[in-house]
């Protein structure tokens, strides 16, 4: 029980980086993308190569897989992002297909029994969760900090002002292109980081985990907890993958069919939306600096808007 | 609002309490052998693991209703994989420190396979498959079993009959790009140009494909004798439909996708003339009549495909293991599944070999008209095709 | 063979695939030219539709065989499963979208997520997980012409879709209630205010979208089978069919449905790649087309953000 309840902190871990580098894209530059499930399968399988095929060790790869999802989210950015809306959605969501389909093509089997992360002689195995939990949200924490850091900072008020309105942001000077793909980017770097987790934690990758419903679960979860809001899609994070393995937490699984318990996670996706449309703790409020006092954030917010 | 997301939280929290308390019980208590069950329950592919899992409740209800192992009764908890790791990982966890299973029957597919034999073979606990048929599954070495022949003995059997017995010199393969449709093309491939023919045409799909014409066509003009179409049950029913539709007439060679009687709703006539690669039949026994009996009798008279008969000698031979290990110790059961002799299951005699592979002959049969005829069981002996019985 | 005959084959089969696409497109284009929204649950709907189908059609069928009453019964099993699905699609409206009408654009999409749960669950739960084939009402031997094999039940698939989309393009563009959908999607405040009723109007787009998804799935079942979760992935053809015609725009729809199912058809064998990239193929080309057409091939532009 607690151990199941260990797992699941663990799998929230890896959705809420994932769900950070959603909202760095979605929820403050407001550009839909559908292809998060693409760079976590670029993570992965770079972790998988370096580890398993190269031989070299964990912390090595971590950062060649956010560089690797990284580059190609710039890839696909440069061309894509000046589709606006429901296009761009449609074209990211081709090309997280494409990436899982060139997978499927590539090796249809996946990779098997990576060798585990291991610091200072310690590894991290799966059995051991706990140091898992810290490991992992040790790396939520600091993608927490850096995307709050950079959500205050002149970079993240100028991808706010073209979320709010383009042509208002353009007219003030902002290169809109560069903060779009500057965005996207570094998203997709953070799903990069995701997907090295979870190979650190599964140790196979099969290109049948990167399915198209995952891009939707993270969006979901940025959507969830409130666009824009960080505090929000981490908790996002968490309440949909405690929703997901609810059953298997508390033994309900072994008792009712496996189809309902997916019904009733439906069911408690709409309810969810219907209670609280803006997302659990609400969308970001944009804060002038962080002086302002509370009755005047509104105001604030309206002016820069 | 906030209410009722107050309301919603109290009520998670209570449900989570007593289910918290009934799942700690049945684990604890010591008058039953609990084991395992994972496979997809849900989505795509959940025709596979339900069927399967319904052989395993099958077999462990007939346990018990002749007594359970050594007096105690035995059950099993059912778990889905949702077909990815992540979730075969969730299920492994679930069973192993939250029900405390002593042993698993499952993963149903190869991929969650591959993960979940992982962690078996670390942390020492049995499983067997039915059905995950890629040579890296038994690769780890102890502790991962299967019901299932390797898919390296079906693709040289399926390659020997074709060209020895049937005399092809030129075939083509149709696969989806899954780790068991693309084994036994590429396994086919492999063992039928060592023997002199020639593989004119390798046509590829993605899983959930369901519109082959285009590989049809091709494979029509590729000049092949005969089409190898190593794929799963609905797949199978749609390549034959619509290769009639083409006007193409040629013969078709399958594997064990193929021995789930749904084919002859899903794909009528079309099965006419076609041969397989299926499990051999135990000679001169009566267990696979009675259990396609009995598992007909129990699911509204749906009829069990061979990894559902695989699986129900799976749990048998559990049951036996845990029988005469007489405890519940991993390891235990783990040394008298690997000294399992003969096992007399619906599928024939199985024994295992020491990576944990079937160690198994393959039935080749003939489908006239809906109804398969067995033409025999078959063994590759110095690379050429033998007939055991 | 002639590689012009096969050629000619491939184009055949798309196009019959692409009439399937174009009939369930429209459903994604008409919610979406109304309330700006991706009915995610609508390939869920095509699923029910073909259960329905099928079901009535056994039912009507019986022990029958005669030829003509097999086509009628299939026709009134059609359209029992239309007025089903249209049933359903209004409810779905009612209960999970109309409640986030007002909210961010993305709400009723996860509601739409959750009601597409909802449904393919319910249907591998209710009906079980193995799939079943769709009888054909007729015989169905193909008709060789030249080497190229036509069958009748695509000559089905083309003609009712055909008449499908030109009585809507008459329904949308001729009658009082289509005059009042074009001016919801123009522009809905305006148009409650010249006193259209906006919500009988969402109801009534969300009825006709899902009868026709209902067509759309009773004809894929010929082909692909009924099984719980088929829609899902002909949902999302559909649905970026929808987008590549210029999403909103229901004649874009239709030649996005056709372009898709023609391009997935002769990709593959037109590039010499293997034929388990069609997919892919036909990604890549609806995303060169989008940089090309930022707004589809029909769509108007204008500018939208989330």
């Amino acid at each position: 029980m607690l151990n199941f309840f260990q797992l699941i902190i663990i799998y929230a871990g890896i959705y809420a980086l994932m769900a950070i580098g959603q909202n760095c894209i979605t929820g403050n530059t407001g550009m839909l993308s559908l292809c998060h499930a693409g760079f976590y399968c670029i993570g992965s399988y770079v972790t998988a190569i370096i580890c398993k095929t190269m031989g070299l060790p964990f912390w090595f790869s971590l950062p060649v897989a956010a560089v690797a999802a990284g580059l190609v989210g710039f890839l696909i950015g440069v061309p894509t992002l000046r589709l606006k809306g429901d296009y761009l959605c449609i074209a990211t969501l081709g090309l997280g297909e494409i990436i899982r389909n060139i997978a499927t093509n590539v090796n249809p089997v996946g990779i098997n029994s990576v060798p585990r992360a291991a610091l200072f002689g310690y590894q991290f195995s799966s059995r051991n969760k706990l140091t898992f939990i810290l490991l992992i949200w040790f790396f939520v924490m600091i993608a927490y900090v850096l995307f709050r850091q950079l959500a205050h900072s002149r970079i993240g008020r100028a991808m706010i002002a073209v979320r709010e309105d383009e042509v208002a942001a353009q007219s003030n000077g902002i290169n809109v292109t560069k903060y779009k793909i500057g965005a996207f980017t570094l998203g997709a770097a953070i799903g990069g980081v995701a997907g090295c987790f979870a190979t650190a934690y599964t140790l196979t990758v099969s290109p049948g985990s990167y399915t198209f419903m995952v891009s939707v679960m993270v969006l979901c979860m940025v959507v969830l907890g409130g666009m824009g809001n960080l505090k929000g899609v981490i908790l996002g994070a968490f309440i949909i993958e405690f929703i997901s393995y609810f059953p298997q937490l508390v033994g309900l699984s072994s008792v009712i069919p496996a189809q309902a318990s997916q019904v009733l996670y439906g069911l408690v996706l709409v309810i969810m939306m219907i209670c609280r449309p803006q997302g659990i703790l609400g969308r970001d409020r944009y804060r002038y600096g962080s002086q302002v006092k509370k009755g005047a954030r509104k105001a604030a917010g309206a002016k820069e808007a | 609002m906030r209410k009722t997301i107050a309301m919603l939280l109290i009520a998670t929290t209570v449900i989570f309490g007593v289910f918290a308390n009934g799942s700690g019980e049945s684990a604890a208590s010591g008058d039953t052998y609990v084991i395992g069950f994972m496979g997809p329950l849900t989505g795509d592919n959940a025709n596979y693991g339900i069927r399967c899992n319904n052989a395993t409740q099958l077999a462990v209800s007939e346990i018990n209703a002749a007594g359970g192992i050594n007096g105690k009764q035995l059950e099993v908890i059912a778990e889905n994989t949702l077909g990815t790791t992540e979730g075969a990982i969730a299920a492994y966890e679930k069973l192993v420190y939250s029900d405390g299973v002593c042993a698993i029957v499952g993963p149903v597919f190869t991929g969650p396979a591959l993960a979940v034999a992982q962690r078996c073979y670390e942390d020492g606990i049995v499983m067997i498959s039915p059905s995950a048929t890629h040579k890296d599954v038994t690769s780890l070495g102890d502790f991962v079993y299967r019901t299932v022949p390797s898919d390296a003995l079906q693709s040289e059997v399926a390659a020997h009959y074709m060209y020895e017995v049937l005399g092809y010199r030129n075939i083509a393969c149709l696969y989806a790009m899954n780790d068991y449709s693309q084994g036994l093309a590429l396994g086919v491939q492999e063992t039928f140009t060592e023997l002199g023919g020639t593989v004119s045409a390798m046509e590829t799909c993605m899983v959930g494909d369901k519109d082959f014409r285009t590989q049809l066509g091709a494979i029509r003009n590729s000049g092949a004798e005969a089409i190898y179409i190593p794929n799963y049950t609905v797949e199978d029913a749609l390549i034959l439909e619509q290769a009639a539709q083409l006007g193409m007439n040629l013969p078709f060679f399958s594997s064990d996708g193929f021995s789930d009687p749904e084919i002859y709703n899903l794909a009528g006539d079309y099965t006419d003339g076609v041969m397989y690669v299926g499990p051999a039949q135990a000679e001169a026994s009566s267990i696979l009549a009675d259990f396609t009996a009995a598992y007909s009798a129990a699911y509204d008279g749906d009829q069990p495909d061979s990894f559902a008969t695989n699986a129900y000698d799976a749990t048998y031979i559990l049951a036996e293991a845990i029988g005469r290990a007489g405890s519940t110790d991993w390891s235990a059961i783990n040394d008298q599944v690997k000294a399992t002799s003969d096992f007399q299951g619906a599928n024939g005699t199985i024994n295992f070999a020491a990576n944990g592979d079937m160690i198994a002959s393959q039935g080749v049969y003939y489908v006239e008209g809906t109804t398969p005829v067995y033409q025999g069981s078959f063994q590759i002996v110095d690379d050429a095709i033998v007939q055991v019985d | 063979m002639d590689t012009l005959v096969q050629y000619l084959q491939y184009l055949v089969n798309g196009l019959t695939l692409g009439a399937i696409y174009a009939l369930i497109a429209l459903g994604y284009t008409m919610v979406y030219g109304i309330l700006k929204f991706i009915n995610f649950a609508h390939g869920d709907i095509l699923m029910i539709g073909a259960y329905t189908g099928l079901f009535t059609y056994t039912a009507l069928l019986g022990e029958s065989t005669n030829a003509a009453w097999m086509l009628i019964a299939f026709f009134i099993a059609m359209l029992v499963s239309m007025a089903f699905c249209a049933l359903l699609g209004m409810f779905i409206e009612r209960v999970a979208y109309k409640p986030l009408r007002n909210a961010n654009r993305l709400a009723p999409l996860l509601s739409a997520i959750g009601v597409s749960f909802i449904l393919s669950n319910g249907a591998a739960w209710l009906f079980g997980a193995q799939s079943r084939r769709f009888p054909y009402p007729f015989d169905d031997t193909p008709i060789m012409l030249g080497g190229i094999s036509i069958t009748p039940h695509q000559i089905l698939t083309v003609v009712v879709s055909v008449i499908m989309m030109v009585v809507l393009t008459l329904f949308v563009n001729r009658s009082r209630m289509g005059k009042a959908m074009r001016a919801t999607s123009l522009d809905q405040a305006t148009s409650e205010l010249m006193g259209i009723d906006v919500n009988r109007i969402i109801s009534m787009t969300f009825a006709i979208g899902s009868a026709l998804a209902a067509v759309g799935g009773i004809l894929s079942a010929f082909d692909f089978r009924v099984y719980a979760s088929m829609g899902t992935m002909t949902g999302l053809k559909a649905f970026v069919a929808a987008v590549i015609g210029g999403i909103g725009n229901i004649q874009g729809a239709m030649l996005g449905g056709v372009i898709l199912g023609v391009l997935e058809s002769i990709g593959a064998p037109l590039l010499h790649i293997p034929s388990a990239l069609k997919d892919t193929i036909a990604f890549a080309v609806l995303i060169v087309i989008l940089l090309v057409k930022p707004d589809g091939i029909l769509g108007k532009n204008e500018r939208e953000k989330v």
